[in-house]
């Protein structure tokens, strides 16, 4: 138990402690160790935890070969990629000009070879897949059921179409008798009567047309209704508001969080 | 009336590698067919620039590297873009990673600008120290001692033996610093562990999905300015002149968002009609 | 050349997932899983094992081939690309302070044993307790304390405007502070959401669902630009520089996927008609 439980909890109340008290104390030798050995062994010991998980999912997909599950075949393939690249990182550079270490970002190396040529497509291609599926996402799953999704959906297009190109080439009069015709439905469906839906429309072409005519139809002019400006708006100003009551709130959440793991309350990293 | 509302119903249900193909479609062809649309700097953007502007002559920047290949078309142009600023102003520029990816991204934009544009010398106006692991405890690390945790440089160069180095022993040394970040580590990492205790002003380029959670250090001015994604790379390369990748790309950008709205509206439209016609019945 | 060619038919091989999930995309995920586990433990390794723990524990600098420390070196010496001939020249003292992070992490690889999983606790707890006690100071002094002053302050700035639509205003900060507070309000989960504090956190709510969709258009904003990334290397790709590699990549999976799915109908069409017997 000792082993297990009581020192793995001690090491981090002690590590935790100092490295939290480090930011207050003014002594040289103990900042130095705190700020800079303290450190530096967490860099290590980070480095040992991707080892440890590159051990881990070769044990993983090399079970699934010896014990021939389901797509056993496709394992063949991580292992393989995996013992390619563990080649060219130390026992093949490819570039004898260069020495070991060196050679991982030095030009006409194996390892850069792979970096090139299949690190990157691979990597870059996964995350490209997905603006496919936003799109589908966006086509299926957006829809007007409340106020709620409204704002959302409506704050999203403006970002969307206002911070490219084509939004500063969208005139606010065309913004401008676009509202007007989307009030005239809203009041259409409310009223349901042809006079009043004709009503709202012409008064509204009609000065949308006037104020136009008497300004000059200035491409961006009024502000408010030219999107690039109303989408710096709305970012600059009611997005911060809600991103910022977000961050201050997982703000407190990590510092809580973070004091319970020192002072030994959470415990889920030995598995409690 | 009925027949039209039909057809939107029975298109809303469609197999949805349709909408992909118009989807990719939307983004290749204005990549063969350019339209060449205006690009406007938005604030943050702006602010980015005039900060870089601000910078006393000879000013020592740090840029450091969070982001890898499946982020590259959105920071790469920027970190080129921000390169070229600031060689053009005549700073001299050091380069760490907090992802081992930066280093071969760093590598790739400083060979482009400072090698092949300029025609600097390595150690003298530009020095890559490095990817070093370990997060927040880099920055930490680096903000009380660089020359522990980097003693030499990407190419085996003993860190007292780069002249540029001399006199650099700890973030407070650097005049700015710029984070071209893709994630966890990076912008926030840099803001809490180096430049709100340091006070050395901090200015950083994005992924569009990271933005959101960055907007507010921009507000409270813990951050000079933001550049927010390929968009946010096309701005700024309007500002200082020098049209490239981010540019390039704006016109399918564009064109791909039309057609999500556009997909947008459509999918409410049927929803409506839908809605409509289970209060009839 | 057959770089790109490899490079093309990777990305290809991706992509092919849009149609369905087919053995070329297993193939590419399978590789993609592997190489970056390797290339991971390659680049972790050679910028922080090899120079920063390695260099402080046999320096070139203190090299001395009669001591047993730097025999037992030598021994090592056969990973000669590790290990190189008269210590490690990183630029670092003798430190044998490093031996206790160098043996925490020689126990976190011995768990890989079920029977001594346990063993990895201890570096782990080292680094649960350094990153805590990091983030408890960066989280409260940054996001915290930063932001309330950030809120707070700027509304009393005299020298601002009142209103402006594209700069900084009262009005605006006004907002912004409104915003923050309700926002707030409605993640505070003690009281319950009633009377004016109900309808607070749900004005609240309206500002948290701005942010989102603002998160939403920048999502979708993101994805695309890395979708131009890969079209416009693929289009490269395609030029005569690489011999039109990414048109007759093309060409040969979508017949082969056409070919697997036409044979396809034709099994299930078969074993239809054998049921139907």
């Amino acid at each position: 138990m000792l082993w297990k439980r009581q020192i793995p909890i001690l090491i981090a109340t002690v590590v935790g402690l100092s490295t939290l008290f480090g930011w207050f104390i003014d002594h040289p030798t103990i900042e130095s160790f705190i700020d800079d050995d303290a450190t530096q062994w967490y860099d290590i010991l980070a480095s040992f935890a991707i080892f440890l998980g590159a051990l881990n999912l070769m044990k993983l997909q090399g079970k699934k070969v010896l014990k021939q599950k389901s797509g056993w075949q496709y394992s063949l393939f991580a292992i393989g990629g995996f013992f390619f690249a563990i080649v060219a990182g130390f026992i093949y550079k490819g570039n004898d000009a260069v020495e070991w270490g060196v050679h991982v970002t030095s030009k006409g190396t194996l390892f850069k070879w792979m970096f090139e040529y299949m690190f990157t497509p691979l990597s870059a291609t996964m995350f490209a897949l997905l603006a496919f599926f936003v799109a589908s996402a966006s086509y299926r799953a957006f829809r007007v059921r409340n106020l709620e999704a409204t704002l959302l959906l409506v704050s999203g297009i403006i970002i969307m179409i206002g911070r490219v190109p084509l939004g500063s080439s969208i005139s606010s009069w065309f913004i401008m008798y676009l509202l007007i015709l989307i009030a005239s439905i809203v009041v259409n469906i409310k009223f349901k009567d042809k006079k009043i839906t004709f009503g709202t429309l012409l008064a509204g072409v009609l000065i949308v047309t006037i104020w136009g005519s008497i300004l000059g139809w200035p491409l961006d002019q009024p502000g408010l209704f030219y999107l690039p400006v109303l989408q710096d708006w709305i970012y600059n100003n009611p997005n911060v508001a809600g991103a910022r009551a977000i961050m201050i709130g997982i703000g407190l959440g990590i510092f809580a969080t973070s004091i319970r793991y020192i002072i030994g309350l959470e415990k889920s990293y030995i598995g409690e | 009336m009925d027949k039209i509302s039909d057809f939107i119903l029975r298109a809303e249900k469609i197999d949805r590698r349709w909408i992909f193909l118009i989807i990719g479609l939307a983004v290749l062809l204005p990549l063969f067919f350019p339209l060449g649309l205006p690009i406007r700097a938005t604030i943050a953007t702006q602010k980015v620039y005039d900060a870089i502007e601000a910078l006393e002559d000879n000013s020592k920047v740090l840029v450091s590297f969070e982001y890898g290949p499946s982020t590259k078309p959105e920071i790469h142009p920027m970190a080129i873009g921000l390169l070229k600023h600031l060689f053009t102003n005549g700073h001299k520029v050091y380069v760490t990673c907090l992802w081992p990816d930066g280093l071969f991204m760093a590598d790739e934009a400083l060979t482009e600008v400072a090698e092949e544009e300029f025609n600097l010398t390595y150690g003298e106006d530009y020095v890559i120290l490095g990817f070093r692991p370990g997060n927040e405890a880099v920055v930490k690390g680096m903000v009380s001692n660089i020359r522990k945790l980097f003693t030499t440089d990407v190419r085996g160069t003993l860190v007292d033996d780069i002249p540029l180095m001399k006199n650099i022993n700890k973030v407070a040394d650097f005049d700015f610093i710029f984070s071209a970040s893709a994630g966890y580590p990076g912008t926030i990492e840099w803001v809490q562990y180096a430049s709100d205790p340091t006070g050395v002003p901090l200015s950083t380029g994005t992924t569009s999905i990271m933005v959101n959670d960055i907007m507010p250090m921009v507000n409270s001015g813990q951050v000079q300015g933001i550049l927010a994604g390929m968009p946010g790379a096309a701005e700024y390369e309007a500002l200082i002149g020098s049209p490239g990748i981010g540019t390039s790309g704006m016109d399918a950008q564009s064109i791909a968002h039309l057609v999500i709205v556009l997909f947008i509206i459509f999918g409410n439209i049927a929803y409506f009609i839908e809605v409509q016609r289970s209060k009839k019945y | 050349m057959i770089g790109s060619w490899i490079a093309v038919f990777l990305t290809l091989a991706i992509f092919s997932y849009l149609y369905k999930d087919n053995p070329f995309y297993k193939v590419a995920e399978h590789l993609f899983v592997g190489i970056s586990t390797g290339y991971w433990t390659s680049m972790f390794f050679w910028t922080q094992i090899q120079p920063n723990l390695f260099g402080r524990l046999w320096p070139a600098s203190q090299y001395n081939p009669d001591s047993i420390w730097y025999k037992f070196y030598n021994l090592l010496g056969i990973f000669s690309s590790v290990f190189p001939d008269g210590g490690i020249n990183k630029g670092h003292h003798m430190d044998l302070l490093y031996l206790l992070p160098f043996a925490l992490g020689i126990m976190m690889l011995l768990s890989v044993s079920s029977k001594l999983s346990w063993m990895a606790r201890w570096g782990i707890a080292y680094t649960v307790g350094m990153a805590a006690g990091l983030r408890a100071y960066g989280f409260l002094n940054s996001n915290v304390l930063g932001q309330i002053k950030g809120s707070a302050f700027q509304i009393f700035n005299s020298d601002l405007p009142f209103f402006a639509l594209a700069s900084e205003s009262i009005f605006n900060n006004f907002i912004i502070l409104i915003g923050t507070i309700t926002g707030l309000m409605y993640f505070y989960f003690s009281r319950e959401h009633t009377g004016n504090f109900g309808k607070l956190s749900k004005l609240g709510i309206y500002f948290l669902m701005v942010s989102f969709g603002a998160s939403f258009g920048f999502a979708v904003m993101g994805r695309v630009s890395l979708l131009i990334g890969r079209f416009v290397d693929l289009i490269a790709y395609a030029g005569p520089a690489y011999n039109h590699a990414t048109l007759w990549l093309l060409l040969v999976m979508v017949l082969l996927l056409g070919y697997s799915a036409f044979s396809d109908k034709n099994n299930t069409s078969e074993n239809e008609s054998t049921l139907e017997k």
